[in-house]
């Protein structure tokens, strides 16, 4: 991250000097360095240093059992914590051939999206509180508790649902909790322009977020963001268009962008919070769909966990898992070996780690007042993203850049071959 | 405008869950011990749904020491006791997932709604099921 | 007057206490019913009074690198400053104590100082946050005071034009002969305004949202404050505290400075406690519009664009005022 970052750092004009954010700081919720490079009050150089929430998971996956993996995928995120057990299994389903039922496809999309609605509420509460609105913190998080209270009725828990397992779902939406859900969904929909409204038209808001950490289309594409990030800028990417899968085929789910709030996107943190706002809309849409089109039958195609047990075990192979969580995309990759229940490999890849250097373009030349609703701008989730941390305590260790670590493995394989 | 908002929300209840008591009391063990007596109303706990996973609860004579359970728990909470062919589960470690529930061949193990669960030792009889 | 120090020894004890308890129950008051318009249950009215001894009792931390004098000089200055603000101001019915001694300039004055005490504090605490938070008090400084001095000066002068004899620039003179009893419409379009100007005012000088900017808690972890505690900390949290009350009560001074006795025909103590009472209900209309319902209704603004809001809108409306008021004269 060195280097991306003095690459666009601009000649510093008169006297700079660095403030760090972090890695605790009230702005951030996760633990995350900063360092910025301030002339006056304006941003002319960031350095990022992740690494202070690793914890290792995928390593202790690969000790495991892929049932009690899949318990593990859960605690990767506690806020988007069905984006991570959907990809999972999606990716032993791959790997291992598993048939998934209709209808468990069909319960998996209305989690899924109910989850998102509450990660979408939680963000929008959280950015309030970064612009020091905390009363819409307040009111955001108040009517996210519906949403939270519908899910602990349909599964069981308010967080880690612990739904899908591999072949299909662990839990039924009988015909009476569907009701339960349709008066929750009519609720948002009723209160939803009262919060667009609140958000949207409200001065104050406009003045602390409009061409606030802009993103262009072009530094989106190239930086590889995802998920609101990306669609704030302009591109409309959402595995649910992309790559259907679960029930999204059948729901024509479209990509959400400024567009469709009649405004020309510009990538800056009013556009996020409109994309994630219109999701809400959405989201709410695609379960009442969901709900009324849900067809009967099984929920899972290997019933008994003993079976599901030994069938994995023979699995062999390896197989992706991809899913739009309520961030962007986040991708699980699987490797089984037959004979071994524990999966090989396990590589997950969480959707802050794509949005993490579109922060660079949004940071620079914005103020320091920026920075909180910037960081909070790409809802970013250290502990999913975090895959290695850097200790120094003897002071030998030293980062390697790609460049260095490229030609430093070509040299190897020349030593090697010659 | 946010300002309707406001003045509503000034003048309507507010939304959040009280706390047990007003107050913190001078011992929080001997209060939910009297209000267990029915001396002294506390705030009532939120209702939970039906379907709530809470403490698991274990029939010992159904069990058949499979050790089904202990193979799927991704929290190692349930130990199996070799000379009884039972288990023993140490609910202080559970994630709530009731993978295990789903697994037991002889329907054994069941959640509750109890969620009631801090303890300051995480030995205490109540956080161990058996 | 020889007799007369050991009175105001005590009268000046009274206002003094009374102040501080006065400015930690508006406190209590304000974030109760902020908690109430977010939906919350709030902390209970005496909470700031649990915060200010729980603060006495804790550790106070000198950070290594700052000038030790500095930072712990610039709490007591802040607390005195506004302190002595009481002592000129008019509370209820009864003239400001050194009323005679002082005037609207030597107030405009002190309420800058805690503002500048902070600021102070801020540098001498050697941290990028504290630092970061002293160049934002400055430029909020700059901006507030502007439109502040226009409107209390037009008041004076237009009051200097009805009573050529007094020394208008006396609390105790601008009180007693409110303003709006001589003004004609055009004059009392004039007042809204700079009184309007002034409630606009009141959150930046008292540092909140949406003017909190050298504190900005997410940006720069309390900025001013962020290397305070203990004592030091409780002095700044008292002097805030009273610094409410002393705005709202030279608002009250300037533009609803009515009690309520004369009207109710009433004599003796009870007229007093009626306009004590009365009073304490005007600073609480005044502390409840321009300080509780703002600070819950707007986001944090930016340093450019408060400064931007009182330069060009702020100072407008309040040169507005000082021209409706001269055309009034002229009329």
């Amino acid at each position: 991250m060195n280097n991306e970052s003095q690459k666009i750092t601009t000649p510093r004009q008169g006297k700079t000097y660095t403030i760090p954010i972090g890695p605790v700081h009230p702005a951030l919720k996760e633990p995350i360095e900063f360092s910025f490079e301030l002339d006056g009050e304006r941003i002319v150089g960031v350095d990022i240093r992740p690494g202070y929430a690793h914890r290792g998971i995928e390593f202790m996956g690969m000790k495991r059992n892929l049932i009690q993996v899949l318990y593990l995928s859960e605690r990767i995120c506690g806020i988007c914590s069905i984006s991570h057990p959907l990809a999972l299994t999606q990716a032993v389903e791959n790997a291992a051939g598993i048939e998934v039922p209709p209808r468990a496809q069909y319960i998996r999309t209305i989690i899924g999206e109910l989850e998102r609605i509450q990660s979408h509420l939680l963000w929008a509460g959280v950015a309030a509180h970064e612009l020091g609105f905390d009363t819409l913190l307040h009111l955001t998080w108040k009517v996210r508790e519906k949403v939270m209270d519908l899910l602990e009725d349909l599964t069981g828990n308010r967080v880690d649902y612990a739904i899908p397992i591999f072949g299909g779902v662990r839990r039924d939406i009988p015909a009476a909790k569907g009701d339960l859900a349709h008066a929750v969904l009519r609720y948002y929909r009723d209160l939803l322009q009262g919060l667009m409204d609140a958000f949207l038209e409200d001065k104050s808001v406009e003045m602390r977020t409009r061409h606030v950490g802009a993103l262009s289309r072009g530094d989106a594409l190239r930086l590889c963001a995802v998920g609101p990030t990306a669609r704030a800028a302009g591109v409309e990417k959402d595995v649910r268009q992309d790559m259907p899968y679960f029930a999204y085929a059948d729901l024509e789910v479209r990509a959400i962008t400024p567009r469709d709030f009649e405004q020309e996107p510009v990538g800056d943190v009013f556009d996020t919070i409109i994309v994630r706002l219109l999701e809400v809309a959405q989201s709410i849409e695609i379960v009442e769909r969901a709900l009324c089109e849900m067809p009967e039958g099984e929920l899972v195609s290997i019933p008994k966990v003993a079976a599901l047990l030994s069938f994995l075990k023979k699995a062999e192979g390896e197989g992706i898992g991809r899913h739009e969580a309520p961030r962007g995309e986040v991708f699980h990759y699987v490797r089984l070996e037959a004979g071994i229940e524990e999966p090989i490999v396990w590589k997950v890849k969480a959707p802050t780690y794509s949005n993490l250097m579109a922060w660079v373009p949004k940071f620079m030349g914005a103020e320091v007042a920026d920075i909180p609703i910037i960081a909070a701008s790409i809802d970013p989730c250290m502990c999913c993203m975090d895959r290695v941390h850097v200790a120094d305590r003897s002071g030998r260790a030293s980062i390697r850049m790609k460049e260095e670590l490229i030609r430093l493995s070509r040299e190897k394989t020349r030593r090697i071959l010659g | 405008m946010i300002f309707v908002t406001l003045v509503r929300q000034l003048l309507d209840r507010p939304a959040t869950n009280p706390f047990p008591t007003r107050h913190m009391p001078r011992s929080i063990i001997r209060l939910l011990e009297r209000a267990r007596r029915g001396k002294g109303a506390i705030h009532p706990p939120v209702p939970v749904p039906a379907g709530m996973r809470g403490k698991l609860v274990y029939d010992r004579d159904k069990c058949i020491g499979c050790q089904l359970c202990v193979r799927v728990c991704p929290a190692r909470v349930i130990e199996f006791r070799s000379e009884q062919k039972k288990i023993r589960m140490h609910v202080a470690r559970c994630t709530f997932c009731s993978q295990c529930v789903d697994a037991c061949p002889v329907a054994a193990l069941a959640t509750s709604r109890e969620f009631l669960l801090a303890d300051t030792d995480r030995r205490s009889r109540n956080l161990i099921v058996e | 007057m020889t007799g007369g120090i050991g009175a105001a020894i005590w009268q000046g004890a009274t206002v003094l206490i009374g102040g501080a308890l006065l400015g930690l129950v508006y406190k209590g008051i304000d974030r109760k019913l902020a908690a109430r318009m977010q939906a919350r249950i709030g902390p209970p009215l005496r909470q700031p009074f649990f915060d200010v001894v729980k603060l006495l009792a804790k550790e106070n931390v000198v950070p290594d690198h700052a000038i030790a004098w500095l930072f712990n000089g610039a709490p007591v200055v802040s607390l005195a400053a506004v302190s002595s603000l009481l002592f000129y101001l008019p509370l209820g019915g009864f003239a400001p104590l050194l009323g005679g001694h002082g005037d609207l300039v030597l107030v405009i004055y002190l309420l800058a100082v805690p503002a500048i005490a902070m600021m102070v504090g801020g540098f001498a605490a050697a941290s990028p946050y504290a630092s970061v938070g002293a160049q934002r008090e400055m430029v909020m400084l700059m901006s507030y005071e502007f439109p502040l001095v226009i409107a209390l000066v037009s008041i004076a002068w237009r009051l200097s034009t009805i009573l050529p004899e007094a020394s208008v620039f006396s609390l105790s003179v601008l009180a007693a002969n409110p303003l709006w009893d001589w003004v004609g419409p055009l004059g009392a379009v004039g007042l809204v305004l700079l009184a309007l100007a002034l409630l606009v005012v009141t959150p930046a000088e008292l540092s909140k949202i949406p003017f909190d900017i050298p504190e900005a808690e997410t940006e720069i972890a309390g900025g001013l404050l962020a290397e305070y505690s203990g004592r030091n900390l409780a002095l700044f949290y008292l002097a805030d505290a009273v610094k409410t009350v002393a705005m709202a009560a030279l608002l009250v001074a300037l533009f609803f400075p009515y009690g309520l006795a004369d009207r109710l025909w009433l004599s003796g103590p009870l007229a007093g406690l009626v306009d004590v009472a009365f009073f304490l209900i005007k600073v609480l209309v005044v502390v409840f519009f321009s300080v509780i319902v703002v600070r819950v209704g707007f986001a944090r603004l930016k340093i450019d664009q408060a400064a931007r809001l009182f330069w060009i809108p702020v100072t407008g409306i309040s040169l507005v005022g000082m021209v409706l008021l001269i055309l009034d004269r002229v009329a």
